[in-house]
């Protein structure tokens, strides 16, 4: 009997990720190549329709490893159950695209079954007898060709992108589909999957901003900050920082303007207590109307400003926001 | 709270075996790849049935390219390379060959010149050069020849094996502010080499900890340094031919410090410009950004500059400590090159041919090495040898006792050097003796409080926006970015000593001789002093003064993540 690749194709929350495709491919091309035969498994529960998606391509057999303990995913149960179903069909090859689930889980499996897997590959080569998996090092300047010495099975995972998931053939005709079922048992899986969630907001869009105040050193303490934050507030606009503020850690990086932060042309820009350093300066120069508040007349801040304020902010931020307020209602 | 940068521990690093490994990529280092893939070519030509391989020799480069951080005069003195590529003029990156030179002595308002160019500072026939394209240039030729260059990957600690060294650990990537791996974490590679080649230049981090380890300086003189501060100005034409030079002594420094500025004329009406300031000046509050800054508006500069425009900036230090000062440099496993060693002529204010032969000399015992399957001391100490018995011995030799002759002031300075020109180098005894720089800074209790003499030297330069540019104006031409999120690598190992002791004995010298604004005191009322350290890491141009001129030697730097740095384009 010749050996058997198996493919394992991704799900998560009904949903096929299509960078599997791409290993699909490079299992299609490494089974022509060796004379192996092609199989895929996709894993959860009640999975068969994905199943019948993939035995439309041409690959000799689909497993559907089945299991209600596979949904939600957890680590701890995809290894079990995967390991029990590996370890009862025997595949020389165990094709997976390099995702985040993948990354996950194959540590585990691989170690549980005492086998090693080679991750993150952005190709093969056939030498002689020999299959070799290609990785980058160095990241990318150098690349290395690896092979198993370990018994089979042999897990590997491919970079997305490695090959074209649009070149997938399709099959003559569908393939057979079995379900496979595994038992895990209870106390295997230790996890205990919340409610998924996206990172809330992504990081702030300061160059969307038409208006933008900003602070600097002349803020002082970090307390003070919730100053500048009214400011923003009552004009309705964002809240920025030069890079000592941002260093300091009293604003998130992402609210850094300069040569080593963002570049913003609003509007207005309103620089508290920012001297004005050329590498912040780089960083706002395009803003139309530039209005800074320093203490020191000669900041250089003020060679760029439109309006200029000798002062002390904290005496001239109060009742600024009053006067905006107060602007803003009438109106 | 500082968190300082260290390579994690407990993490599985990949290994990766290698035959050489050249930490750093600057005229040493490539040299020595350049005369490596040389001698192996020649070898497998007459030796087709034991063929060495170059897949495995490896150079790690910090910059994010070749070349990025290299900054010098410069001024070659073509000798090595034409030892080591014979008629390179041909193709390399040379801005003109120095036609007419001059030294002034200068003071405050008037300028003197030396009737004759004292011999050591004749350079015709040298080249005028900017050694980031020459460094560029020498780099292609090593990619040429399939010796690999890892740019973007520093050295960041030796590996050893009792008293062997035994291979270079790569900076770990993706490494946050607090020292905890980011998604995108890259552990650092342990490339176990057979030979390890350091050539990191001044002060390289690796070598440090080298000497560290086995008291390699013990029965050396110290090793003294100045840093030099350059910028790069075009001027309007006529101003400078191309492969003019010019060196000045005195003003503004006064005869307590030591140092000078040169001037090179250059291609398409490009100037370069710099001051060396000796890193051993008695008083805290000197800044040599600043000293630059002074040097700029004598009428003699400022009319050469006048409608001009800076264009970039930078800083390095530089070794001048001389013979005496250099360390063994070949063991079990290892060689040092060029700066990191040493390898510097100070009378002439000249390495680059130095360091080129070096490298040269480090890449025959290499391959000596490779040939005999031994890296131990015994190969390698043939580098020492042939250090010993070539020109770079006889070079250093005749002005081994240079810059000691300076320690006590410009006018005893000018007498030993007269006296050694007459005598071989010797002066009044074969070995002057030396002191290290930090230890001749003086408490500010022990200086006027004004400055005195000094006082046009102390304290930041303002800058008028186009003759004269404060630091942080200078600094953004330097074109230098790193990854901000990242732990600090400029390594104090204690904080207490700057926010109790030295406020008050030196009133922090780090904010003044660092020329990137890296250090400064801010303002902390829960001190007992009123101000606390700050590090702003991330302006960093990796000059090291802070390393070698810090009073309390708690500094030590080391590299950060791979890639970032200055851009010295054209420098």
């Amino acid at each position: 009997m010749p050996d058997t690749i198996l493919v394992i194709v991704e799900q998560r929350e009904g949903k096929l990720n299509r960078v599997s495709w791409e290993s699909l491919t490079a299992g299609q091309a490494l089974a022509a190549e060796m004379g192996w035969t092609l199989e895929a498994a996709v894993v959860g529960s009640g999975v068969t329709n994905f199943a019948s998606e993939i035995a439309a391509k041409k690959v000799v057999k689909v497993y559907a490893v089945d299991s209600p303990q596979l949904e939600p995913y957890t680590p701890d149960a995809f290894a079990a159950g995967l390991k029990q179903f590996i370890m009862a069909k025997q595949p020389k090859l165990v094709l997976m695209p390099h995702t985040y689930q993948v990354r996950d889980f194959v540590p585990k499996l691989a170690t549980a079954m005492g086998r090693t897997a080679i991750s993150d590959c952005i190709g093969y080569k056939k030498e002689g007898e020999k299959l070799l998996f290609t990785r980058q090092m160095f990241q990318g300047k150098l690349a290395a060709d690896v092979s198993f010495t370990c018994d089979a099975p042999w897990f590997v995972t491919f970079q997305n992108g490695a090959f074209r998931g649009d070149k997938v053939e399709a099959g003559a005709a569908a393939a057979p589909i079995e379900t496979v079922k595994v038992d895990i048992a209870n106390n295997v899986i230790r996890n205990k999957p919340q409610e998924v969630f996206k990172e809330a907001k992504q990081a702030v869009d300061l160059t969307q901003a038409e208006i933008i105040v900003s602070v600097g050193r002349g803020i002082k303490e970090q307390k003070n900050i919730e100053l500048a934050k009214q400011l923003a507030e009552a004009l309705g606009g964002e809240l920025a920082a030069s890079r000592p503020i941002c260093d300091s850690g009293w604003l998130p990086m992402d609210r850094q303007i300069g040569s080593s932060g963002q570049t913003v042309a609003p509007k207005l820009y309103l620089a508290l207590g920012i001297s004005g350093a050329i590498q912040h300066i780089v960083g706002m120069k395009g803003a139309r109307t530039i209005i800074a508040i320093n203490k020191d007349s000669e900041a250089p801040i003020f060679e760029i400003a439109d309006y200029a304020v000798v002062g002390n902010l904290f005496d001239i931020v109060p009742p600024l926001i009053e006067e905006v307020k107060k602007a803003k209602t009438g109106a | 709270m500082l968190i300082f940068r260290k390579p994690l521990e407990g993490i599985d690093r990949p290994q990766m075996p290698a035959d050489v490994v050249i930490v750093g990529g600057g005229p040493a280092g490539m040299a020595c790849a350049l005369r490596l893939s040389q001698l192996i070519d020649q070898h497998n030509a007459q030796h087709s049935d034991s063929q060495l391989s170059k897949e495995n020799i490896y150079v790690l480069e910090k910059a994010r390219e070749i070349g990025q951080h290299c900054l010098s005069g410069a001024l070659l003195d073509p000798r090595s390379m034409r030892e080591l590529l014979p008629g390179f003029e041909k193709e390399a990156p040379l801005d003109a060959e120095v036609t007419k030179e001059a030294v002034y002595f200068l003071t405050e308002k008037s300028k003197l010149k030396f009737p004759i160019t004292p011999p050591p500072l004749r350079d015709h026939g040298n080249y005028v050069i900017s050694l980031n394209r020459f460094v560029k240039w020498l780099g292609s030729k090593v990619e040429e020849t399939g010796i690999t260059i890892f740019t973007g990957f520093a050295g960041s600690e030796l590996l050893f094996d009792g008293d062997r060294v035994t291979g270079v650990r790569t900076d770990d990537k993706g490494v946050d502010k607090q020292n905890q791996p980011k998604s995108n974490f890259e552990p650092g590679y342990d490339l176990q080499a057979k030979v390890v080649i350091l050539a990191e230049g001044t002060r390289g981090s690796l070598t440090k900890q080298l000497i560290a380890k086995f008291d390699l300086t013990k029965g050396c003189n110290p090793q003294t340094y100045g840093q030099g501060i350059k910028e790069l100005w075009e001027v309007p034409s006529g101003r400078i031919a191309p492969g003019e030079v010019i060196y000045t002594m005195g003003w503004p420094l006064t005869t307590k410090e030591y140092g000078g500025a040169w001037i090179y004329g250059g291609k398409d009406n490009i100037v370069s410009l710099g001051f060396v300031t000796g890193l051993d000046y008695p008083d805290p509050r000197l800044d040599p950004q600043r000293v630059l800054q002074d040097f700029k508006q004598h009428s003699f500069v400022a009319k050469l500059l006048e409608g001009g425009k800076m264009i970039r900036y930078g800083a390095k230090a530089l070794p001048y400590g001389g013979w005496w000062a250099i360390p063994p440099v070949a063991g079990n496993g290892w060689m040092i090159l060029g700066d990191s060693a040493g390898f510097l002529n100070a009378q002439r204010l000249k390495g680059i041919h130095l360091a080129i032969k070096s490298g040269m000399l480090a890449a025959e015992t290499a391959f000596e090495a490779l040939k005999k399957g031994d890296s131990s001391a015994a190969t390698l100490g043939q580098f020492q040898e042939k250090v010993e018995s070539s020109w770079i011995k006889d070079e250093l030799w005749k002005v081994r006792n240079f810059h000691q002759g300076f320690e006590h002031g410009f006018w005893a300075g000018m007498f030993h050097a007269g006296l050694q020109q007459f005598t071989g180098g010797r002066g009044l005894r074969s070995r002057y003796s030396g002191k290290a720089g930090y230890e001749h800074m003086k408490k500010l209790a022990e200086l006027p409080a004004d400055g005195g003499n000094e006082a046009h030297l102390l304290g930041p330069a303002k800058g008028d926006g186009r003759l004269t540019f404060d630091k942080l104006t200078d600094l953004y031409h330097s074109g230098t970015k790193h990854e901000e999120d990242q732990p600090a690598h400029l390594v104090i190992h204690d904080t207490d000593v700057c926010n109790n002791r030295c406020i008050k004995e030196f009133g922090n010298p780090c904010q003044n001789f660092c020329p990137a604004n890296v250090y400064e005191m801010v303002e902390d009322t829960s001190q007992p002093n009123g101000k606390h350290i700050s590090l702003n890491p991330s302006n960093c141009v990796h000059c090291k003064t802070c390393d070698i001129a810090d009073p309390y030697q708690i500094i030590t730097w080391v590299p950060p993540e791979g890639g970032g740095g200055p851009n010295y384009d054209g420098m």
